[in-house]
């Protein structure tokens, strides 16, 4: 009475289903264990063992070394204050993108993003345009007060690395405080209100038990991307400011301290996996609070009353500090495109540093020509995006198996597996990954000539978090009902997977792709350690000449970079929301 | 039309057993409400006879073929979840068409069959929509319809009724009723709500503590309920459960809105008591009648059930916390009624129903 096609079918839907957990974890597995633990049991080795045997000497060295102390305090500090002043001006600012509806706010909220997915190099370069010593902010102060000391000074200083950070992870408050703010209910805020409760009263007792898990999660990866934050710290904080992955940096290719290097990066990684621990789970409280509650909160259009003043003077103050942020945030982004056509001398085209990506000149200091740094930028990024989906796909399948999962309503071995093995790689700063690869395979043949491979691989490294969350929270959409009715209709895995789940996801698959894009446009911490001989991005050229005289070139190759992330951000929204958690 | 018979079904969800040694049995062509309160594993049970959840132990027959280990695409089985959850992407027609077309037809026969099951459910005129465009009620039609379409050996049904507003209701029930009699499809159909077997079941099966409790027919099931929790699930008027009982001379049911004499010895563990609103008497006068129980209520509600019968819904005076519903005429109503909105009602304990 049963279809034997129908069967048939089910038996091939068993037998495929199996393989591809299996093919999952052996591809993922031995990716990660190939590309990551291997690598990192080479910093182990590093650390605990002087070449003969075991010791504890390095690590013992390393946390009573004065210097390694007094970085590791400023690691925190100035992660710390990065976090509140984000935290300071990112709430309020949140608050009004989800109060206030505007034409183009969608728009506006993106390009304040720009800056989280900046290149650091880009970011700092824009920095050095708009705030350095010759840089348009000072150059207007003497302009005005004919005083000639600046006004503002980034390098060597705390609060240089300090705006820096702020500019850089700003956004992360900004949207991530967004679905906080909408989370309470107006109707909650009437009835507190109906019931005689103060504002002070409402905004502790129910305004802030409901947003408060989301901005303990926002606050946690701000913390965490300024703890391992690379390029503007090495930079601008000289020699007098180092984190602990600038000094692990410096430990390994200045000093040649592999054992040194290997134990800070170690400790760095404990630290980093405590702090990734307690982000997940403040992570995950976010996610149960979110369950279930329907999205009833409004936003208003922005008017002003004619009775209501107070009201006025509110919104007014709103926008003046939305204004200012955006001239915050967009202004080093536009002081590149300009710098790139500021000619650098007299009787210099305007043109010159686009005319120079077609010539060779500067091949001596760059290793290549700038034509082939982007090139070799665009070829990393696309050979990234393509790795990381089919692993983040891979992965999500394992992660969302609803065959296995919803028997037994257990969370199967296979998820549980997965879901553990991947908190390591997300903990792993970018100086990190690379030193273990650079560890474990410096002698091989294929470092010495295709280091490009291990470029992209740390790249895929870096950007598998971010891609495979953004296809998870397109999966988690799908109701499991959904894909449960089409199983009963009769509908082989492979055909529910083409009909209901890949419309479903596919969106996220864009986005997450367009993000391990950027992000490996971008990368420089990892790729600046491994580099070698003409294997440089434009990330690495720009670098190489932040430090002259002529900004023309290095901006040049900046805005290029600027371009090609507006382009992919408008992509992004275009065919969904931006993910910046991990 | 096939016959499903479920055995010794256990499951356990995070250490608690919610489902255990259940047997129940469908006949063909039948229509079975599973009748239970939230949480107590209808909607497991279901999933189960779907294949969408494993059992821990138990095997599933439909009419002499066991299914158990088959998978659901295989079980030919129409499941209509609570929530509908038709495919968003896809318009009704292709809802409809997505289980027709995992069976490899014809494209005529394909049309053929969508005509035949949108005329048969009445929703011809919504081939076109997207779910979004759809109210609840033609919502849950199209649902319907898609399982239906792939002519199942079995229709099961989660709450059905309960995302729809007041008024389409009984409509509704009474569409599903009309469509499983004409295709004669075996059904389950899962509710918590008494009245929803009352309308459409041929039989009702009253689910707790993880066990089939109590099979019959709506009617018998409702006089002859074999405890106080099933008569409550039923949602039976006038119920009240036994706080304790007294055997001195005569044995006394305590309750908590009277004391109940018993005439003679109780065989059987009585759970409660039921006193149905049609033998309660109404009167303005006090009662002297030892034989009788007399309690003081005031009028809280009147409820016309028709232009001479009243049900009225009473609170106790000495207890204020209790209602009680009582069927009179309105003449005897008019005329029992005092000034102060007081009136007293009387009973023989003897037509008290023990459950």
């Amino acid at each position: 009475m049963f279809s034997t096609t129908l069967k048939k079918r089910a038996k091939a839907d068993s037998i495929l289903n199996k393989s591809i957990i299996i093919l999952v974890i052996l591809a993922f597995g031995s990716f990660l264990i190939l590309f990551f633990y291997a690598p990192l049991s080479k910093i182990f080795q590093f650390a605990f063992s002087d070449g003969n045997q075991f010791t504890f000497s390095f690590i013992i060295e390393t946390i009573t070394d004065p210097l390694n102390i007094s970085f590791l305090l400023f690691t925190f500090a100035q992660a710390l204050l990065s976090m509140l002043i984000c935290l300071i001006l990112g709430i309020p600012a949140g608050y009004f993108f989800a109060k206030y509806d505007f034409r183009g706010k969608k728009l506006l909220l993106s390009l304040m993003t720009i800056p989280f997915v900046l290149p650091a190099i880009v970011v700092l370069l824009g920095f050095i345009v708009t705030y350095g010593e010759s840089g348009w902010v000072n150059s207007i102060w003497t302009g005005l007060t004919g005083i000639d000391s600046p006004i503002i000074e980034i390098f060597g200083t705390f609060e240089g690395i300090l705006i820096a950070h702020v500019f850089y992870n700003l956004s992360v408050i900004i949207r991530m405080s967004i679905p906080a703010w909408k989370s309470v209910d107006t109707e909650q805020i009437n009835v507190a209100k109906s019931l005689g409760a103060s504002n002070w009263l409402i905004l502790r007792k129910i305004i802030f038990p409901q947003i408060v898990n989301y901005l303990v999660s926002a606050a946690l990866l701000v913390f965490v991307y300024t703890f391992n934050s690379f390029a503007i710290v090495l930079y601008l904080g000289e020699i007098k400011f180092q984190t602990l992955e600038v000094r692990i940096y410096k430990l390994m290719k200045a000093s040649l301290d592999f054992n040194g290097g290997a134990t800070l990066a170690l400790i760095q990684l404990i630290l980093n996996t405590a702090i990734i621990i307690l982000y997940l789970f403040f992570e995950s409280r976010t996610r149960q609070m979110a369950e279930g509650k329907e999205s009833i909160f409004k936003s208003e259009k922005i008017s002003l009353s004619k009775k209501n003043w107070k009201k006025n003077i509110n919104i007014s103050f709103f926008i003046l500090f939305i204004l200012a942020l955006m001239i915050f945030t967009f202004s080093p982004i536009v002081a590149i495109v300009l710098e790139s056509f500021q000619p650098y001398a007299d009787g210099i085209s305007p043109f010159w540093g686009y005319q120079q990506l077609f010539s060779n000149e500067y091949m001596p200091l760059l290793g290549n020509s700038p034509l082939r740094l982007l090139l070799n930028t665009l070829l990393f990024a696309s050979l990234t995006t393509i790795l990381t989906l089919i692993l983040s796909v891979l992965l999500v399948f394992v992660l969302r198996n609803r065959y296995q999962s919803l028997k037994k309503y257990k969370i199967s071995f296979s998820e549980n597996f997965v879901s553990y093995i991947i908190i390591l790689p997300m903990a792993t700063s970018s100086i990190t990954l690379a030193i273990g690869m650079f560890l474990l395979f410096n002698n091989s043949i294929i470092y010495l000539e295709f280091v490009w491979v291990f470029i992209v691989l740390t790249h895929v490294l870096i950007s598998i978090p971010f891609a495979s969350r953004s296809i998870l929270s397109a999966y988690n959409r799908i109701d499991i009902e959904m894909l449960n009715v089409a199983s009963t209709l009769g509908a082989s895995r492979f055909r529910i997977f083409a009909k209901i789940e890949l419309p479903y996801i596919y969106r996220g698959i864009i986005v997450g792709g367009i993000f391990a894009f950027a992000i490996s446009l971008g990368e420089f911490a990892a790729t600046n350690f491994l580099v070698r001989g003409e294997y440089g991005t434009l990330s690495i050229g720009i670098s190489k000449l932040i430090k002259t005289q002529t900004l023309q070139l290095p901006a040049t190759m900046a805005s290029i970079l600027v371009i090609i992330t507006i382009i992919c951000f408008l992509v992004i929204q275009k065919f969904g929301d931006i993910e910046l958690k991990v | 039309m096939a016959k499903l018979s479920m055995k010794k079904i256990s499951m356990k969800y995070e250490k608690k057993l919610i489902l255990e040694d259940l047997d129940l049995e469908i006949k063909h062509g039948e229509l079975l409400v599973l009748l239970g309160e939230s949480g107590c594993g209808k909607t497991t049970l279901l999933k189960i006879v779907a294949g969408i959840i494993q059992p821990e132990q138990g095997t599933i027959y439909v009419n002499d073929t066991e299914i158990s280990n088959l998978s659901p695409q295989v079980r030919q089985i129409g499941y209509v979840p609570q929530a509908q959850v038709l495919f968003p992407h896809m318009k009704v027609k292709q809802n409809i068409t997505f289980g027709l077309e995992a069976r490899k037809l014809t494209k005529e026969t394909i049309e053929e069959k969508i005509n035949w099951i949108a005329d048969l459910v009445e929703i011809s005129d919504l081939l076109d929509r997207y779910p979004r465009e759809l109210s609840g009620g033609q919502k849950q039609r199209v649902a319907l319809a898609r399982a239906m379409a792939i002519e199942p050996h079995l229709l099961l049904l989660d709450e059905p009724l309960s995302s729809i507003d007041a008024t389409g209701r009984e409509a509704l029930a009474l569409t599903i009723r009309r469509i499983q009699k004409e295709t004669s499809t075996t059904t389950l159909y899962v509710t918590h709500n008494g009245d929803e077997a009352r309308l459409i079941s041929d039989r009702v099966a009253v689910i707790y503590d993880g066990k089939i409790q109590q099979v019959g027919k709506v009617l018998d099931v409702e006089q002859h309920p074999k405890n106080y929790l099933i008569a409550k699930i039923l949602g039976s008027p006038n119920i009240w459960p036994i706080l304790y009982t007294k055997k001195k001379e005569k044995t006394k049911l305590f309750t908590s809105i009277c004391d109940i004499p018993l005439q003679g010895e109780i065989s059987s563990k009585i759970t409660g008591v039921k006193i149905p609103p049609s033998i309660i008497s109404i009167s303005k006068d006090r009662i002297e009648d030892p034989n009788l129980v007399v309690l003081k209520c005031y009028v809280k509600t009147v409820i016309e059930k028709s232009e001479n019968e009243y049900r009225l819904i009473l609170d106790l005076k000495d207890n204020p916390s209790e209602y009680i519903k009582v069927d009179c005429s309105r003449s005897e109503y008019e005329k029992n009624l005092n000034e102060n909105n007081e009136i007293n009602i009387y009973f023989s304990p003897l037509e008290v129903i023990l459950l």
